[in-house]
């Protein structure tokens, strides 16, 4: 299959899933009892109520009534957030940038480290850190993340007093303005060092426990990609054309061991995306992971709908991203056969 | 031109169906699965943790009328571990730690054991049925898989549990709605690929019905990647059943292990380590006791996916 | 064949100078079940232009052998239990220097011998080939890896050290990243280019039509022979003393085989190249060697002349190979004309390895280690040929070809 064909195959199922996805979405909402219960207050009379019910459109039948709220959701809008008490669209444009900026810096902790240890363990296959390599994954699987959070509260935060939850100081963070959201790219872009450095600071324990899960499932992929990789025949080749190790093992070994690990690149991101209810719950970090877990204990459903079509549509597009680069990296799979 | 590579071998021919093969090789199987040391220790900590499940009532005098409910001794409140009478130290409400970490093993195996069941049950259900019928049939559970994977895990038994209200039913129904997809497709997987094996063929040369080689051939031979998964997921599920009930979807009170972490959450600040760190770290060894059997069996039962 | 090959069944002819010696080699490969002697005591010399064939079935020991030249044999769970393979580089016998041992040499000297005095080329270049590179960038890593300073010469007056650590692929992430911009991006230009003319030579060589085109395609897109070429290529871009060929046709179409075999045959003319050839095929390394090794579940039965041999095979083994060739007379037999079964090699006894299978075997043959003994100008491992009196041993003893024991 031509690569071209492939992503567009792809892009055409694609929409199909996101209308099934949407469904789910909206049926729950319908099956935790009428939704009219939030705009209900004390001393209605039946007729104020059936007006309600006449506003909402919620004595349509169920079908138009998910044609009125996906239509909403193409249009932008999404309802009304009562934890947040502004539009959901608006919540959720506020709050993604701090949700995102910790994303990033988790990915970027889980692909770094993810890819060093398994490289590491991998090229080392069968000895000691083979072994602590393979611990480190299945520990990783294995670690609630509100515990391995708490567990890195207690020793940073209590006990050592590095790093604090929030987001960043109040004094800094009126410093500088906030184009981005992202507050390390709004430090760098008003040339604050400092604030920037603010901002790392209050990054850095969120970003780790959040990376931590995904880093397991990268290192494990990619040790064991590897050592698959290190029995095939081009890498004696390439001994025998007398390169060093090194060069063996980054050029030729590793480079193909990536391609598989890309895969689990979208397993990661949908760790991280899991992940950040709970991590921004214990780090009160103003995301859209604590709106989630706010909306979720208030019975907020707009909000609900709202979190759950967004983040799939995003985990959707990410695995999407990652089955096209891996079509695109494995030549031997698309282009050659 | 004269090919000396291949010595004449005639390779041994099965005599008896996969099921008796089968029941062999789990001799075979099992004694590789306790060479590895890694996959002992997985064993021997489940042990372990089932032993506290079952012997919870024995170990502790049980919470009437309910003792799934954390005990209250509001005269010893944030009591540190080694206080008389509670090992572990006591939560800001006075509940016992101990016995919130006994009864929890208690919890989880309850809500690991139902969930697999029927998780394993609509998934082999649903597979079977996508893979052996075929067709359109297939064409469309395949879509529903789909669909159901597009939202991650913790996320969509988050919705459903909010949307259900707070109770430790409803997380366990929310999970049941969202582990079987996994199940489904090993199963379809498993069985398209098996129907292309010949011996499967031959089978129906035979002139066996349809149902027949499903029993005898293609499902004792789909089984094992379904093994592999139900171990992994008896940690999984109780893994995310804690983080769903750290968030608040338990009723309060539970001796579950999520619930005392949320509870103790409070108290770190101040100091008050033992009643989050303890919880916390049964749900670890819970977790990583399967996931290293899981890891274990899968090297042996299915090699291929392990570059091992 | 080459000058320097004698005459059939000559004994005193004088032979042209040793390239490589494999002395008394033994690898083993430790297993939970004990040790696997895989290669149990391998002794034979490769002199200088000659092709000399190793032949044998699968699992005889061939391709660790093959292996062994360049330490290529994975460790664990493989060990070099013994012995020794001396090679003779064409300087060091230019300049009388002593040969080195290749198994004992240390890392860095190994890494200057491999691609460049021994090259390899692989059963199946489907698979030698990183299916992720270019074949631009596979064959130009031998130029890099060995001929840095021709690379470099005349480049620049004095080529910054960057520039002289990317000729030795020695350049890292920071200093890659330097060398794509000014002002080394000039020299690391020019220094690709030189490469690259140096590559295309190197396909040109093998009768790759449109090399320069060939050279910016992967290997997925080429066909198997296009693919051996390659492979060819870049073994031979240093114009090594050795050329190991493990199988090189196996995996090709017949048609596509005579093709290969004669290009390095053509090519080893032309570099004075010496050849180690692997194949399980008789009639392959009838065409293509001068002389022949036998060998046998990790030992050699017999080494001899290649015209020796086929008219004259001493040992019982190489008899049943030979009479399992197919001719006019015969039907194709394969090996079944021999019977029984390959032993175990999982810590022998002292014994004839083909005690199992031979029709003459006799007490002796169970309990004993043969060693070469020179008969009829060529070696062979049969107590039929040995000397009872060398052997300490009565003459009725010995086997016997004119009774069968089975």
């Amino acid at each position: 299959m031509q690569i071209r064909e492939y992503i567009l195959r792809r892009l055409m199922i694609l929409p199909l899933i996101v209308v099934g996805t949407s469904i789910i979405v909206f049926s729950l909402s319908r099956v935790g009892g009428n939704p009219i219960a939030i705009y209900l207050e004390h001393e209605m009379t039946p007729a104020e109520v059936a007006e309600i019910e006449e506003r909402y459109g919620l004595n349509e039948p169920l079908p138009v009534q998910y044609l009125a709220w996906a239509g909403g959701v193409l249009t932008g809008d999404m309802g009304w957030s009562a934890v947040s008490a502004q539009p959901v669209t608006e919540a959720l444009f506020s709050r993604i940038g701090a949700t995102l900026e910790m994303a990033i810096f988790a990915a970027i902790v889980a692909i770094t480290l993810g890819i060093g240890l398994g490289t590491f363990g991998g090229a080392r296959r069968d000895r000691l850190p083979d072994h602590l390599t393979r611990i480190f994954s299945i520990s990783g699987a294995s670690m609630p993340i509100f515990w391995f959070a708490i567990l890195l509260l207690i020793l940073f935060w209590v006990n050592l007093g590095w790093f604090s939850t929030g987001r960043s100081s109040p004094e800094i963070f009126a410093s500088i303005a906030h184009p981005t959201g992202l507050y390390t790219v709004d430090a760098l872009l008003a040339g604050n060092l400092g604030a920037f450095l603010n901002a790392i600071r209050f990054l850095t324990l969120p970003a780790i426990t959040l990376g931590f899960g995904a880093t397991a499932i990268i290192a494990r992929m990619m040790r064991s990609s590897l050592v698959e990789e290190l029995n095939e025949d081009y890498v004696d080749a390439a001994r025998a054309k007398g390169l060093p190790e090194r060069l063996v093992l980054r050029r030729h070994a590793r480079r193909n061991a990536l391609i598989p690990t890309v895969t689990v690149i979208g397993l990661g991101f949908g760790f991280l995306l899991q992940g950040t209810v709970v991590v921004e719950i214990i780090f009160r970090w103003p995301g859209i992971g604590r709106w989630m877990a706010d909306a979720v204990l208030r019975g907020d459903q707009a909000t609900i709908m709202a979190y759950v079509l967004f983040t799939s549509i995003l985990f959707l597009s990410v695995n999407l991203i990652v089955d096209v680069m891996y079509a695109y990296l494995d030549r031997r799979v698309v282009l050659g056969g | 031109m004269v090919d000396i590579s291949t010595a004449p071998q005639s390779p041994p021919i099965p005599t008896d169906g996969p099921w008796a093969v089968r029941t062999r090789r789990f001799g075979e199987v099992s004694k590789q699965v306790l060479r590895n040391p890694t996959t002992v220790a997985g064993l021997v900590i489940i042990v372990l943790l089932l032993a506290v499940a079952f012997l919870a009532p024995l170990l502790t005098t049980p919470n009437v009328p309910d003792p799934y409910q954390m005990p209250r001794d509001w005269g010893t409140r944030d009591a540190p571990p080694g206080t008389p009478g509670h090992l572990l130290g006591t939560t800001s409400t006075g509940g016992d730690v101990l016995y919130g970490v006994l009864w929890g093993a208690r919890t989880s195996l309850q809500l690991s054991v139902i969930v697999v069941s029927i998780t394993v049950t609509v998934g082999v259900i649903v597979g079977s049925l996508a893979g052996f019928i075929g067709g359109r049939l297939d064409e469309i559970l395949m879509r529903i898989v789909d669909v159901f994977l597009s939202i991650p895990e913790l996320i969509f038994a988050l919705a459903i549990a909010a949307v259900l209200g707070p109770s430790f039913t409803n997380i366990i129904f929310a999970l049941s709605v969202v582990f079987w997809v996994k199940y489904a497709r090993i199963i379809r997987g498993q069985i398209i690929h098996i129907k292309q094996n010949d011996y499967v063929d031959a089978a129906r040369v035979t002139g066996d019905s349809k149902f027949r080689i499903y029993l005898k051939d293609v499902l004792p031979n789909s089984i094992t990647p379904v093994m592999v998964q139900a171990t992994l997921d008896m940690g999984g599920i109780v893994l995310t059943a804690a983080t769903l009930s750290f968030i608040g979807l338990a009723q309060a009170g539970l001796a579950e292990w999520g619930v005392l972490v949320s509870d103790g959450q409070a108290g770190i600040s101040a100091g008050k380590w033992w009643a989050s760190t303890f919880p916390g770290m049964m749900v670890f060894l819970w977790a990583l006791a399967f996931n290293l059997v899981g890891d274990g069996l899968r090297d042996v039962l299915d090699p291929r996916t392990e570059g091992r | 064949m080459t000058a320097a090959a004698p005459a059939a069944g000559g004994t005193d002819v004088i032979r042209s100078p040793l390239v490589a010696s494999v002395e008394g080699l033994k690898v083993h490969f430790g297993t939970k079940g004990g040790r696997i002697h895989a290669v149990d005591g391998v002794s034979f010399d490769i002199r200088d232009g000659e092709t000399l064939g190793l032949v044998g079935e699968t699992g005889c020991g061939k391709s660790v052998t093959a292996r062994s030249f360049l330490r290529l044999v994975q460790s664990p769970p493989g060990i070099y239990a013994g012995g020794r393979i001396r090679f003779w580089s064409s300087l060091a016998r230019r300049t009388g220097a002593d040969p080195v041992d290749l198994l004992s040499i240390s890392q860095d000297d190994l890494l200057d011998i491999r691609g460049n005095r021994i090259a390899m080329i692989f059963q199946d270049p489907g698979k030698a080939l990183n299916p992720a590179l270019s074949i631009r960038e596979q064959v130009a890593e031998v130029f890099y890896q060995h001929r840095s300073d021709d690379l470099l010469y005349g480049l620049a007056d004095d080529p910054p050290l960057i520039i002289r650590r990317a000729a030795g692929q020695r350049a890292r992430g920071l200093e890659r990243l330097l060398l794509k911009l000014p002002p080394l991006r000039g020299h690391a230009a020019k220094l690709r280019s030189r490469v690259d003319v140096h590559v295309a030579e190197a396909l040109a060589e093998t009768q790759i039509a449109n090399p320069r085109k060939i050279m910016d395609s992967y290997p997925h897109e080429l066909s198997g022979g296009m693919k051996q070429r390659v492979m060819i290529a870049q073994a031979l871009a240093c114009n090594p003393d050795l050329l190991i060929a493990d199988e090189p046709t196996t995996a090709l179409d017949v048609t596509i085989q005579a093709k290969i075999l004669e290009l390095i045959r053509q090519l080893q003319h032309r570099h004075q190249t010496s050849v180690l050839y692997i194949s399980h095929d008789l009639s392959l390394i009838r065409q293509t060697s001068d002389r022949v090794a036998v060998m046998y579940a990790g030992r050699i039965a017999e080494v001899g002349d290649s015209d020796a041999i086929f008219s004259d095979p001493l040992h019982p083994y190489t008899r049943g190979l030979l009479a399992a060739v197919p001719s006019a007379s015969h039907k194709r037999g394969g090996l079944a004309a021999i019977e029984g079964n390959v032993p175990e090699l999982v810590d022998p006894p002292p014994s004839c390895h083909f005690h199992t299978r031979c029709p003459f075997a006799v007490e002796l043959c169970r309990s004993l280690d043969p060693e070469l003994e020179m008969v009829n100008g060529h070696g062979v491992a049969c107590f039929a040929h040995a000397s009872a009196e060398h052997l300490g041993v009565m003459p009725e003893e010995l086997p016997s070809f004119a009774k069968r024991t089975r």
